[in-house]
């Protein structure tokens, strides 16, 4: 009994966005305020290591000692009263087993938990008449699974929230985690009999990638293949491969890196766009540029921590053939292939594709990874190839880049997320190599460092 | 109001009716200048802005996205604060010994914020859709600090617009008949409307005009400008909540510098040292030094927040800042300013009108080569660790475009207050008028004036 298979009627949205700007149908059409609902699906595959995986088939008793001590680590982490979120899960653990009902738990650490964040969002009555607000909360983080605490979305809220702002926020969110943990094992208690696949809600897709840098060979097929698919322009690199040396006390590691765009949950580069060219595509959760809004600002470049955008310079490379898939998306908004000169470009998790029924859920870059260190999909759909994959692997360490900005990348890593001190190197291929240059390379001479 | 004291008022009116072969050789510079940024932005435009310009993507590419142009952006902005600020003292806060700079002031705010916009204009891949932010403003507002920005800096521009055009109506109508007749429509559009009694009710809107124009100082050089960068995590040489007063302060001293430049330049071209006394140049030197020791305080404390046990990345930043010779460029161009602005106060002697402007056009400059600095800077060291030291450091040094158009900006400024300055009078015909009968500001005894403020009678307003 998967705790991410479990529709449990309360309906906790794990809602991995509080409010980015999205869009669904027709330009300009501001649908703000509707967080993503990932489903009750995302606390299977944990990103980072201090939870442990317990995978499909967990029971109550795999809530071991060393869970419980896990648990309080990352409780530790989050600024709050341990003891409380402690006191909260073994709780939890009881009204799994039955011992305790919902709204005993409830009523039990309403004024604990009142008093340590200042909200409780939780009903205290008995749930037959009461309505649960949770559809407005956010419960855990990233829809791949992170167990970290996120934003609470509360829809009055006329600006974005971001994780981090506020106490308050962190508050909420660290309730939200205890209360999707309680949630979780609730619905446990109660739905016994729920079947693996109704974690998928249908109609809350969010494309995501698990790359697997033990596999990658760093051979930038897939950035040459994003090339040859997107038509990009000379110096452009949607895709890239970081290539990097590591120094652990004078053991020297290579390791290889691929970045597309996060196609971040809380997207940075949406909330500064001046236009709502940059957008959130509400059907699957891409994030897009609509280039025939977009002014060229940059704004999105600037905001964004990844530096995945590239200005177009209608200087297309002659890798490509010319971009033949579909410009414009289902929305009939341009969104696909390369953008026009000044407008501002970045991967697109092959938008063409996904519009396409013969080719939905592939990548170029996917496609072309010999080594097949690339796994796209739904990333809320617990069947879907990269969630598979990280719960095949789910032994290896992993990562979200840079989770501390709060961008909620949907890009989940396999492998050991680079140090500050990760020296750049340029083996084993160059761009060069591959007729690919950097415009770096050419204007500043190769210092880069 | 009568105009009987009629020395001043022709001299003052003078520049509307005749023009000397000197004035029509700057004429034909500044158009040349203004011409010149037309053909470096039409290569730009016909160009694309990454061909033409030396901007850049960061990441992979180790190019600079934003610079010279934002950071000319950020400077106007700065700027236009000059001409509140005196207005402000005027009207505000009653020192009167500042009227007569007030027009000139008040016609820099509106050609800066001016070309405030044009720098983001020419900073767009797409210029040609910048009308979409508009377009898209109700959606936008509550997320992109652009948004903000593009609300705050429209509604002071129309507040000083207001301002500028109300001031002007009394004088303009007093006066029509001596006015050029050919633009006679422009004095109808300042005109409608009027009724002489309207001065009394007028002088009372303008106070408030000026009072809300003041509080839009903060929140624009204090606020949605400095926001543009102090929110973004993304780039940790921006991120910090110090952003706002530093930037303000940064603002006010540029905006006094590029005044007392202006009114120097008007002074001298027309001759009218008797009614911008020197004793204007001594006062707004002393708010200059002030100014200017606040800056480099704020230049202390960024240095000291990068230096001392900083975090890596910060820490990076900094080390880098200080090895540019540009930062330092900035610096001493700041402290030989501030240490003549001392040095002038204390030992009179020193003070002279030019030297007085060098130091100020030095002080405008270096603040133009810091924010240009702050914006680059950042974007040479993006993000965080380890994506800081997986990419390319960045690299930037503005073309020959962009210094062109920027520059261009600046003469563009030059152009307006020439041709400006043949449409109304460049200052209130009431001071000059007030000053050949009573002469009241005092010339050098700066100590003069604040007894007789103290004695003048708050009748104006209120
Ligand atoms: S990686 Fe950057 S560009 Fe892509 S969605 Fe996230 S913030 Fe936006
Ligand atoms: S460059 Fe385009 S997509 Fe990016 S913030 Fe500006 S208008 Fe939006």
């Amino acid at each position: 009994m998967a705790c991410s298979s479990i529709t449990y009627e309360e309906g906790i949205q794990m809602s991995s966005g509080s409010d980015p700007p999205r869009r669904s149908g027709t330009n300009g059409d501001e649908t703000a305020g509707s967080g993503l609902e990932a489903g009750g699906d995302a606390d299977a595959e944990a990103v980072g290591s201090e939870m442990p995986d317990l995978g499909d088939q967990w029971t109550v008793d795999d809530l071991d000692e060393d869970w419980e001590r896990r648990a309080v680590e990352m409780l530790e982490d989050v600024d709050f009263d341990t003891e409380l979120g402690v006191e909260l899960s073994r709780d939890a653990l009881r009204l799994a087993q039955g011992e305790l009902t919902r709204a005993e738990f409830n009523e039990k650490h309403h004024d604990d938990v009142y008093e340590e964040f200042g909200v409780d969002e939780r009903p205290t009555t008995e749930a037959g008449g009461i309505e649960y607000e949770s559809s407005t909360r956010t419960a855990t983080s990233s829809a791949d699974g992170s167990p970290l605490p996120s934003v609470p979305e509360t829809d009055s809220r006329p600006v974005p929230s971001r994780r981090g702002i506020l106490k308050s926020a962190g508050a909420a969110a660290a309730v939200g985690m205890t209360a999707g943990l309680a949630g979780c094992l609730d619905g446990a208690a109660q739905s016994t009999t729920a079947d693996a696949t109704s974690g998928e809600d249908g109609n809350d897709v969010q494309l995501g990638m698990a790359i697997d840098m033990n596999h990658c060979i760093a051979c930038l097929k897939c950035v040459e293949a994003c090339k040859q698919e997107n038509d990009t322009d000379r110096g452009t690199h949607w895709m890239h491969v970081f290539r990097y040396e590591e120094d652990e006390f004078g053991d020297v590691t290579e390791e290889y890196m691929p970045r597309p765009c996060q196609h971040c949950s809380e997207p940075s580069c949406t909330y500064v766009c001046p236009t709502q060219a940059r957008h959130k595509r509400s059907k699957d959760g891409l994030v897009l540029t609509d280039y025939d809004t977009c002014i060229g600002c940059k704004y999105c470049e600037v905001a964004c921590p990844y530096g995945v955008n590239f200005l177009g310079k209608g200087e297309p490379t002659d890798k490509s053939p010319g971009f033949t898939g579909s410009a414009t998306d289902e929305r009939g908004e341009t969104v696909g292939g390369p953008p026009p000169t000044g407008v501002m470009g970045k991967c697109t998790f092959c938008v063409h594709r996904q519009d396409d029924s013969a080719q939905r859920g592939t990548t170029a870059c996917e496609d072309d990874c010999p080594v097949d260190a690339i796994h796209f999909g739904d990333m809320n759909d617990p069947e879907s190839d990269p969630r598979a994959y990280l719960r095949e692997n789910d032994e290896e360490s992993r990562f979200s880049l840079l989770d501390q900005q709060g961008t909620e990348p949907n890009v989940v890593y396999l492998g050991t997320e680079p140090t500050k001190d990760a020296e750049p190197v340029d083996g084993p291929y160059t761009y060069e190599d591959l007729d690919m240059e950097t415009l770096a390379e050419s204007q500043n001479g190769g210092d880069g460092e | 109001m009568s105009l009987d004291g009629k020395t001043g008022a022709d001299r003052v009116l003078q520049p509307l009716t005749s023009a000397t072969k000197g004035h029509f050789v700057l004429l034909a510079l500044l158009a040349l200048g203004t011409l010149w940024m037309l053909f470096a932005w039409f290569v730009q435009l016909r160009g694309g802005l990454m061909h033409t310009t030396s901007l850049g993507d960061w990441g992979v590419s180790g190019g600079v996205p934003w610079g010279l142009y934002i950071g000319a952006f950020v400077w106007w902005i700065g700027i236009a604060h000059g001409g509140i600020a005196i207005s402000a003292a005027v009207r505000v806060f009653k020192l009167e010994r500042f009227a007569p700079i007030a027009r000139i002031a008040e016609v820099l705010t509106v050609l800066a914020l001016g070309m405030a916009a044009t720098s983001i204009v020419f900073s767009l891949g797409r210029p040609d859709r910048i009308f979409n932010t508009i377009v898209q403003w109700p959606f936008t507002v509550h997320h992109s600090p652009l948004a903000w920005d593009i609300a705050v800096i429209t509604l002071y521009l129309v507040l000083t617009l207001t301002y500028l055009t109300l001031s002007l109506r009394d004088e303009i109508y007093e006066i029509r008949d001596r006015l050029p007749y050919w633009l006679d429509p422009i004095y109808a559009v300042i005109l409608i409307g009027y009724r002489p009694e309207e001065s009394e009710k007028v002088e009372q809107l303008l106070w408030w005009l000026a009072v809300a124009i003041l509080a839009l100082v903060p929140l624009l050089s204090g606020g949605v400008v400095p926001w543009l960068f102090g929110l973004i995590a993304a780039q940790p040489g921006w991120f910090g909540a110090a952003a706002g007063p530093s930037m303000l302060i940064e603002s006010l001293t540029s905006a006094m510098a590029f005044v007392v430049v202006t009114i120097a330049i008007f002074r001298f071209a027309y001759g009218w040292e008797d009614f911008i006394r020197d004793a204007i140049f001594r006062d707004l030197s002393k708010v200059l030094a002030l100014l200017t020791l606040a800056t480099l305080w704020f230049v202390v404390h960024d240095v000291l927040t990068g230096a001392y046990l900083a975090p890596h990345h910060v820490g990076d930043i900094t080390a880098t800042m200080v090895s540019l010779p540009f930062f330092w460029i900035a610096v001493l161009g700041l402290g030989a300013a501030f240490i003549y602005l001392v040095a002038q106060l204390l030992r009179p002697s020193l003070f002279s009108v030019g030297r007085l402007t060098i130091a100020s056009a030095v002080i405008a400059i270096s603040i133009l080569n810091k924010k240009v600095m702050f914006i680059v800077e950042g974007l040479m060291h993006p993000s965080i660790p380890p994506l800081t030291n997986l990419y390319p450091a960045g690299f930037y040094f503005p073309n020959w475009v962009e210094w062109s158009l920027v520059l261009g900006t600046i003469v563009v400024v030059g152009l307006g207050f020439v041709v400006i300055g043949k449409i109304i009078p460049m200052v209130e015909l009431e001071v000059v008028d007030d000053d050949e009968t009573t002469p009241r500001m005092g010339d050098p005894p700066l100590t003069d004036d604040s007894s007789e403020d103290a004695t003048r009678p708050d009748t104006e307003v209120n």
